[in-house]
């Protein structure tokens, strides 16, 4: 009897397993195999990859710059905290709107040369762009990064948030 | 280590897994798409079309993965050992590719239905990993002590998708409503050795602080609060044993007093921390290459 229910479970197991087991696709990205060989015969050679191109202030030291919970009306709840790197997500009503971020270009310095060309300024003084078509990005102190990304948001009300944080604070 | 294209894009489009998740999708409506490709993931975390903007970020996610200083590596770890402990050997061959008809009955003649306790600590441990692999991820978010609690409760995507899974395949399936008590008093009473001996918890052990008894503190801490917001998420989406069996059974048979039996086959044939964990690992480095380019 205990081999017979065992069996039933076998051969309920195995026919979705072999109606829908057989889609192993082809890779998918090519247009990234070059940067992963270059990473994989890096790390091959026991010097793997770092992150960051210089030493980065530790994440929670960035906290404190952030949009305060509630500002605007947003919940705000962090969701990373990486050495040189913060976001976290505001929320309205459960749901996410946005997500804001602090990141130290000391570790990306290339990330720096889209400011060279901005026209905008947010509060007069920072070099202000947008990357893409859902986020607005400032260079405060020639060195913290300031994002808000959004998928509803247009820019306009992104520069709003970018406002919240404590941009004196952060220039000191 | 392999990278984090590979390691994404390795994953089925489909198996029995990603169809049992899919029969979750009830309870969270539309939370979990089944993304195997990291353009896609870039997509659907950024809205992103762009294409030289998309090259761009797949190239500092990939830099970011690769650096094994960033915990990221050391997360995906976590989440497929889990799974590869509780699964036994061949079972995920079973699940992800069509395997000879031989290997398929004598994998299966080691379907055994697991004692509660063993049951209560399997699930325990793989609700620490979770921890574990939030922490190596995502760092201790926020400036108050660390409460995996609340992040739990501001989890979306794959990662709610992954606590809904772990409510219904490790915890109301095979323990029934009161799975919460039944977990505690078990890893509370058992003897030490037990838990020491455990397959799922030797490899999230070496995470967890302190000597034998200290990690299972641990275990029953983080059981006690994370599993009282995920109780409190099941009762809220309506999840009960009986309405989770009538899903499954549309993919695996077996009889209705047969319950342990079930849970059994389907932690041994499914890899759903894995699947998802490197999904959520993928999400997670990509909202962040977002944000520093």
């Amino acid at each position: 009897m205990k081999t017979a229910r065992r069996l039933l479970v076998a051969l309920a197991l195995a026919v979705p397993a072999l109606v829908w087991g057989c889609s192993k696709d082809e890779p998918r990205s090519t247009r990234w195999a070059d940067a992963s060989a270059a990473l994989a015969s890096a790390a091959a050679s026991g010097t793997p990859p770092s992150a960051s191109a210089a030493p980065v202030v530790s994440g929670s030291t960035l906290n404190k710059f952030f949009p305060k919970d509630g500002e605007g009306g947003y919940a705000r709840v962090f969701t990373q905290e990486k050495d040189g790197f913060v976001e976290a997500k505001l929320q309205k009503e459960g749901k996410d709107v946005a997500t804001v971020s602090i990141s130290d270009t000391n570790g990306t310095p290339d990330a720096k040369a889209k400011f060279d060309a901005a026209k905008d300024k947010l509060a007069g003084k920072y070099p202000l762009v947008t990357v893409g078509k859902n986020q607005s990005s400032a260079l405060v102190g020639n060195r913290w990064q300031l994002k808000v990304s959004s998928q509803t948001l247009e820019a306009p009300a992104r520069s709003v948030i970018l406002t919240t944080f404590d941009l004196e604070g952060l220039a000191k | 280590m392999t990278d984090l294209l590979s390691t994404l894009e390795s994953l089925p489009e489909s198996s029995l897994t990603t169809r049992l998740l899919g029969a979750l999708d009830y309870v969270v409506p539309g939370e979990w798409n089944n993304i195997v490709s990291l353009e896609g993931m870039i997509r659907d975390v950024t809205g992103e079309e762009d294409q030289g903007l998309i090259q761009q970020i797949g190239e500092r996610a990939l830099v970011l993965f690769a650096d094994p200083e960033q915990g990221y590596q050391r997360a995906v770890q976590v989440y497929q050992g889990v799974d590869s402990a509780s699964t036994v050997a061949g079972a995920a061959a079973l699940a992800s590719m069509a395997s000879e008809r031989f290997e398929i009955l004598s994998f299966l003649q080691d379907v055994a239905p697991k004692p509660d306790t063993v049951q209560a600590i399997d699930a325990g441990a793989k609700l620490a990993a979770e921890l574990v692999a939030f922490t190596l991820t995502n760092g201790l978010p926020g400036d108050s002590v660390m409460d995996f609690a609340s992040a739990l409760a501001a989890y979306g995507k794959e990662e709610r998708m992954r606590m809904t899974a772990w409510l219904a395949f490790d915890a109301l399936i095979p323990l029934g409503p009161d799975f919460l008590e039944k977990m505690l008093d078990a890893i509370g009473s058992v003897d030490l050795s037990v838990i020491e001996d455990n397959r799922v918890f030797r490899f999230v052990s070496e995470h967890l602080p302190g000597d034998i008894a200290q990690k299972r503190d641990a275990l029953h801490a983080n059981l006690q609060n994370a599993g009282n917001t995920l109780r409190g998420f099941a009762d809220e989406r309506g999840m009960t044993q009986e309405g989770l069996v009538e899903k499954v059974r549309e993919y695996i048979d077996v009889a209705d007093d047969k319950l342990d039996l079930l849970a059994a086959s389907l932690d041994m044939s499914t890899n759903v921390f894995e699947h998802t964990g490197v999904q959520t690992v993928a999400r997670r480095i990509v909202s962040r290459a977002y944000g520093e380019i």
